[in-house]
């Protein structure tokens, strides 16, 4: 194992802070020196006055709790700054802050594992912006221009064709087409009962059942007023 | 060579932008919160050096008039927030011609470079990758092999890269438990949605940010791929609902339409968020107004929210509400909706 600031093969003592692995210099250098003191030179001794003792149980419970006091060596910022922040001040921060980056990384994200391209490199992608159907504006449909069309002059040669239509579509010329792209509140209420007719002549029937609640409705409303 | 935001996007019926935004530190120096200013402007000079001046304008914000910051606020290449422009001396901003892409220096992070499109097109991804390619070959980049790119605000830390869709959803928001279900949606996803508004700010507006979250754990490609099927998914989800209430409530949202259009047209006076009400319902039924007599553009309708929503923030917010605001606003409308016709 070796320590994670400087390098150095780890032989005699291993000091842990916050999940990063020092050795014993860089620990002391970094200002973690009263937490390699060793238990036993308070303990050992019988006569050690009591508020060394309360004093070393204070820096125990720092250590244990003590990510508050923990520091970046190089820009300074403590682990409380980071936790209100939720930034770091410089790289090492990476290293002095690991467990907690890892834990709010995994808190916001839930993973902590780079998966993205490598600097200067191109990302491995060859996605296109995808097209998404528009929806049609729908005209709408005027009973009276319905009926215009259905009765426009074309002429000798088309009149025929023009009667034809009407047969077909019924007396007001509304088509299956044209009633089902309709407005029914802009139907008269003949037209709707012309329009149930025509769409049951031509087994549209869920049509049919439209117009004939529309037309119900407009009734059953005269009642309520 | 016009702005970027005035160009035609597509499905700018719903879509008014898409961004790509990707951040990077430089080795050698602490991140912003930490960096003295004697070591700023090492970093100013360093990345001043490396940026190609045939591509980029700008550069020091100390040397940006009132008029340059009211453009660059108004292109997005600037925040709303008057800090954005706090500190000048520890900023520079470069962008191309039509101000779709830009270098922002100091602004969080050592760098960021963001590109911008109009409408739905994630092309502007190919663009920023690029951008930032460039820079990280002439750059030492703070990157490491378990994190991939570090930045000072963690969350960030990986890819460090963001999707950006701007929508407008009038017809979401306006159908009870749209926002709700939506949000759900985006969350499946591990995407985020939230309302257009700056801090401080109540959302006036049925505009949303509809960003990508994840920096870690995911490829490039992944985010890209999810965003493309999630906006789809938006998209289609927003123009079905325009269409239930076009057509269910229709003498309703042709009245208030109609109506929303003489206000913009012909109003003297009128605050931010009547402007951005007015602007929603016709994006609303314009595509169900067969009658002809109005006629805006969704471009011009873009263009107008994104004026309006990109104000430049005045000292107070208050004031945006003065006489001299609400006629200024008014006066740049009409001048839009008249050139529209």
């Amino acid at each position: 194992m070796r320590c994670e600031r400087c390098g150095k093969e780890l032989t005699n003592r291993i000091i842990k802070i916050n999940g990063v692995t020092f050795c014993e210099d860089c620990a002391r250098l970094m200002g973690y020196d009263r937490f390699l003191r060793d238990p036993s030179d308070i303990m050992g001794n019988p006569f050690a006055p009591l508020d060394q003792i309360a004093s070393s149980l204070m820096q125990m419970s720092e250590l244990d709790f003590g990510n508050s006091t923990l520091t970046c060596p190089k820009c300074g910022m403590t682990l409380r700054e980071f936790e209100n922040e939720g930034r770091v001040g410089c790289i090492e921060c990476y290293n002095t802050f690991n467990d907690n980056i890892v834990r709010e990384m995994f808190k916001q994200q839930g993973n902590s594992e780079y998966a993205g391209r490598l600097p200067g490199q191109e990302a491995d992608t060859d996605i296109k912006t995808s097209e998404v159907s528009r929806i049609k504006k729908i005209p709408r449909p005027r009973i009276e221009a319905v009926k215009s069309e259905a009765l426009e002059d074309k002429g000798p040669a088309t009149e025929e064709k023009v009667q034809d239509k009407e047969i077909k579509t019924g007396k007001g010329g509304l088509t299956v087409d044209q009633l089902k792209k309709a407005d029914l509140g802009m139907l008269s209420d003949d037209d709707l009962a012309e329009g149930i007719k025509v769409a049951a002549d031509a087994e549209e029937y869920k049509l049919a059942s439209r117009l004939r609640d529309e037309l119900k409705g407009r009734k059953e409303g005269e009642g309520n007023v | 060579m016009s702005d970027w935001y005035m160009n035609e996007g597509r499905d700018n019926d719903v879509v008014l932008s898409t961004k790509a935004c990707i951040v990077r530190n430089i080795k050698g120096y602490n991140f912003m919160p930490r960096l003295d200013d004697k070591d700023c402007q090492s970093l100013l000079e360093t990345v001043d050096n490396v940026i190609d001046k045939s591509v980029y304008d700008g550069g020091d914000a100390t040397t940006f008039d009132k008029m340059t910051v009211v453009r660059l606020t108004r292109l997005q290449i600037l925040g709303r927030e008057a800090t954005q422009m706090t500190n000048p001396e520890r900023k520079a901003f470069y962008y191309n011609e039509d101000a779709s892409l830009s270098v922002a220096v100091g602004s969080g992070e050592h760098l960021t470079v963001k590109a911008m499109a109009p409408g739905h097109d994630i092309s502007v991804y190919k663009k920023v990758e690029k951008a930032a390619t460039e820079l990280e070959s002439k750059l030492d980049i703070a990157f490491s092999e378990n994190y991939g790119f570090l930045t000072s605000n963690v969350r960030l830390a990986g890819t460090g890269l963001k999707i950006l869709y701007t929508v407008s959803l009038p017809a979401i928001t306006k159908t009870e438990g749209g926002i709700a279900a939506l949000t759900q949606r985006v969350g499946q996803y591990e995407w985020s949605i939230y309302p257009f508004s700056e801090r401080g700010e109540i959302a006036d507006s049925d505009v949303y940010i509809i960003s990508s979250v994840n920096t870690q754990g995911v490829t490039e490609d992944e985010v890209l791929r999810r965003g493309e099927m999630l906006i789809s998914d938006v998209i289609k989800a927003e123009r079905a609902c325009r269409e239930e209430i076009a057509t269910k409530k229709k003498d309703q949202s042709e009245d208030i339409y109609g109506r929303s259009y003489g206000t913009l047209r012909y109003a003297g006076m009128i605050s931010r968020s009547e402007a951005l009400q007015a602007l929603s319902w016709i994006r609303l039924f314009r595509d169900y107004d067969d009658s002809g007599e109005i006629d805006v553009s969704c471009n011009a309708l873009n263009k107008l929210t994104m004026d309006i929503l990109w104000e430049p923030a005045p000292p107070t917010r208050k004031s945006g509400q003065s006489v001299s605001s609400m006629r200024a606003r008014a006066n740049l409308i009409r001048k839009i909706l008249k050139g529209d016709k």
